[in-house]
């Protein structure tokens, strides 16, 4: 099993170390006030960034089979496909704000 | 039979319908990852209530949203992110075989998991206090708003299921404490301690997007 790919102390710690001072920055741009709804843009960017050095270095997708990335990734996309088709019908009701 | 290691030379970890490790290492990861993803899509159905309230209650989310703890949220972001750190450490040191050093990496993800739920368990309390529960149970009247319930039953939902989760990769984490103190993980088979790994980052990313949808709404 000598072909696994082993994980050096520096890359784990670096990625721990991004983490956090992408989890002070996600924090930090409360403090100004950003408009919606970049707010919420710039909230989701940071997100995505982070569980995307997780996926990448901690998970090993990066040395891994490309194959379990596809996987993963396909994931993501049926949930972006559950969102918007969601979406198009309760951002476009004619009726209004339902009562719940 | 060319590529099939004789029956003699066998790992004790190797299952027959596998031709080797390598293979036997690659299919359960990706099994792993088949489940990862139905995580990701139960988790998705929570996420999907969440994007359609807001986007019918956007000034709900952020009058409900001062209610929750910034500090306390951000203090169990930095408590998952070193116990996904301790756990990618365990798997580095059952790898380089020091099964000594990988059983404390272990160790140390369980209590940092055990403070999670424990600073978890301080803001459930809180918000009981006042009167916040989820569903019909809500009779908090801080927030003036008439669907102020319906966040926190969102909440409480995401929260919650994440927080089962940690409780279930906590035993995940024990479990593979007392395999490998027996012995049965080590350099030439890890697989357990991959996937528990691979869990426990998952929970640890769903946090990742959790904490700014629910706490940080300015």
């Amino acid at each position: 099993m000598s072909s696994h790919h082993i994980s050096s102390n520096f890359t784990l710690f670096g990625v721990a170390g991004a983490l956090l001072v992408l989890t002070f920055l996600t924090v930090a741009v409360t403090w100004i006030n950003i408009p919606e709804p970049f707010n919420i843009i710039v909230a989701i960017a940071i997100a995505v960034v982070k569980a995307a050095l997780v996926a990448m270095f901690f998970m090993n997708l990066y040395w891994d089979t490309k194959f379990n990335t596809v996987v993963f990734l396909l994931s993501i996309l049926f949930l972006i496909i559950f969102v918007s088709i969601t979406l198009l019908d309760t951002m476009f009701r004619d009726a209004g704000l339902p009562v719940y | 039979m060319g590529n099939q290691i004789a029956e003699a030379e066998k790992p004790a970890h190797l299952q027959h319908h596998f031709v080797d490790s390598d293979q036997q290492f690659e299919s359960s990861k990706f099994g792993m990852w088949i489940f990862l993803v139905t995580e990701v899509l139960m988790f998705g159905g929570l996420f999907v209530a969440y994007i359609i309230y807001r986007s019918w209650h956007p000034d709900l989310f952020y009058l409900a949203a001062k209610e929750l703890d910034t500090a306390l949220g951000a203090t169990n972001t930095v408590v998952l992110i070193a116990s996904s750190l301790t756990i990618a450490l365990a798997i580095r040191a059952v790898q380089l075989d020091k099964i000594k050093a990988a059983i404390n990496y272990m160790a140390a993800t369980v209590a940092l998991a055990g403070t999670f739920m424990v600073i978890k368990y301080f803001e459930y309390t809180d918000k009981f206090a006042k009167g916040i529960f989820p569903g019909a149970g809500y009779t908090y009247d801080g927030i003036a708003h008439d669907m102020a319930a319906n966040f926190f039953s969102i909440y409480y939902m995401m929260t919650g299921l994440h927080g089962i989760h940690v409780v279930v990769g906590m035993g995940l984490i024990t479990w593979m404490i007392i395999k490998a103190k027996k012995g049965s993980v080590h350099s030439g088979y890890y697989t357990p301690v991959e996937n528990t790994g691979l869990f426990w980052h998952l929970v640890d990313i769903i946090w990742i997007f959790l904490f700014p949808l629910l706490y940080l709404i300015d």
